[in-house]
């Protein structure tokens, strides 16, 4: 019983090594703060209320991302722009979707959709029937699907 | 070091207990061998279809869309906005399961500029008592089809069963109705959110890594176990 001492030692340090490498691996890739936990309470309970708080949480996931310097989570930049659109938001939620077509080239098609959408709501003169969103699409390519 | 007599039978025990594990666990397959077409075609966009829901609870739909998304991002694709591409299909009158199966997926890329879709369909959304037992179970199967080749790509399962009754509450006939009365209150209150994300987490397990991680492309060997139906 005389290597007792030692391997404690050498066990110490292997727990210690195995603890450091699972430190570094477990870099999160993203930061998606509580994002599924207020979109599930909007579905939940339909209102301005719990709209604003999941507002809140994309506005959050964009600054915090930055702040780390991590890469903003596939389509929060969209859906923060939708969102702002919806608001007569116009110029913030073209640059959102530009911001997501930077940060993935994959978006490209549908975030140009979505400008030249906001472009044309926008152009509308103030007073006249604004464009909804539901005309707007349907003046685009039609997906081909069943029409109600 | 010195190895005792003592040592060395514990060795040995550990070693039959692996290969006896080893023997009656379900068979483990790679990525690379079971998912090739993910390492050829390397989709880099996934479009989220609204999920098809074959459970009982008609809401379960809506709250299971709520956990893909993010989920997903975790194994490096780039997913489209859910609540962007949801609302547009909602707009063209194709939120219904039975109509999105209708339309013929290279039209997913060209409207959407999708790579793949992804089809869920919630087999299992419940609680089920066994006599004084109450589990409930989520169970979501996942496939990906390439807006490409019409090809299935990928394809799992993931379940997850979570078993309700808790702790003892006493015998006889008493007991027996506070615990109903329990499952009960626990099915009422049953949060299934979380258990939806474990279950994701279980599914995509067998997933090959997309361009936005840092195993693209080189997780062909990781194993994973084989579900044959």
């Amino acid at each position: 019983m005389t290597s007792t001492p030692l391997f404690r030692l050498l066990v110490i340090f292997a727990i210690a090594a195995l603890g450091a490498g699972c430190v570094q691996k477990t870099k999160p890739m993203y930061n998606w703060c509580n994002y599924s936990d207020s979109l599930y309470s909007c579905k939940k309970n339909d209102g301005t209320e719990t709209l604003a708080q999941h507002q809140a949480v994309l506005e959050r996931i964009i600054t915090e991302s930055k702040e780390m310097s991590m890469r903003v989570p596939p389509g929060v930049c969209a859906e923060l722009g939708y969102v702002y659109a919806a608001q007569n938001r116009s110029k913030e939620a073209i640059g959102l979707y530009e911001q997501e077509k930077q940060t993935y080239p994959e978006s490209a098609l549908l975030m140009n959709r979505l400008i030249s959408q906001t472009e044309k709501r926008t152009t509308v003169p103030p007073g006249s029937e604004t464009v909804s969103d539901e005309k707007a699409l349907n003046q685009e390519k039609s997906l081909g699907g069943a029409k109600p | 070091m010195t190895t005792t007599p003592r040592g060395l039978a514990l060795l040995a025990v550990a070693l039959l207990t692996a290969l006896m594990m080893g023997a009656c666990a379900p068979k483990q397959v790679t990525k690379g061998e079971k998912f090739p077409q993910m390492y050829t075609e390397t989709p880099a966009s996934i479009l989220i279809l609204p999920p098809i829901n074959e459970s009982t609870a008609a809401n379960a739909k809506t709250y299971y869309a709520t956990t893909i998304q993010e989920c997903m991002s975790y194994w490096g694709y780039y997913v489209l906005p859910y609540e962007i591409t949801s609302d547009i299909l909602k707009m063209e009158g194709i939120y219904d399961t039975e109509l999105i199966k209708g339309i013929p997926l290279p039209k997913f890329r060209e409207y959407f500029g999708a790579d793949a879709a992804l089809f869920t369909t919630i087999k299992k959304w419940d609680v089920s008592y066994v006599v004084i037992a109450s589990n409930l179970t989520v169970s979501i199967d996942c496939e990906l089809m390439s807006t490409k080749t019409d090809q299935q790509l990928w394809r799992y399962n993931g379940t997850v069963v979570v078993d309700l009754s808790g702790g003892n509450t006493g015998g006889g006939i008493a007991g027996l109705v506070a615990k109903a009365i329990i499952a009960a209150a626990q099915t009422a209150m049953a949060d299934y959110v979380p258990y939806a994300k474990q279950a994701n987490y279980r599914a995509f397990s067998s997933l090959p890594f997309g361009k936005y991680h840092p195993q693209y492309q080189v997780d062909q060997s990781m194993a994973f176990f084989d579900q044959t139906r």
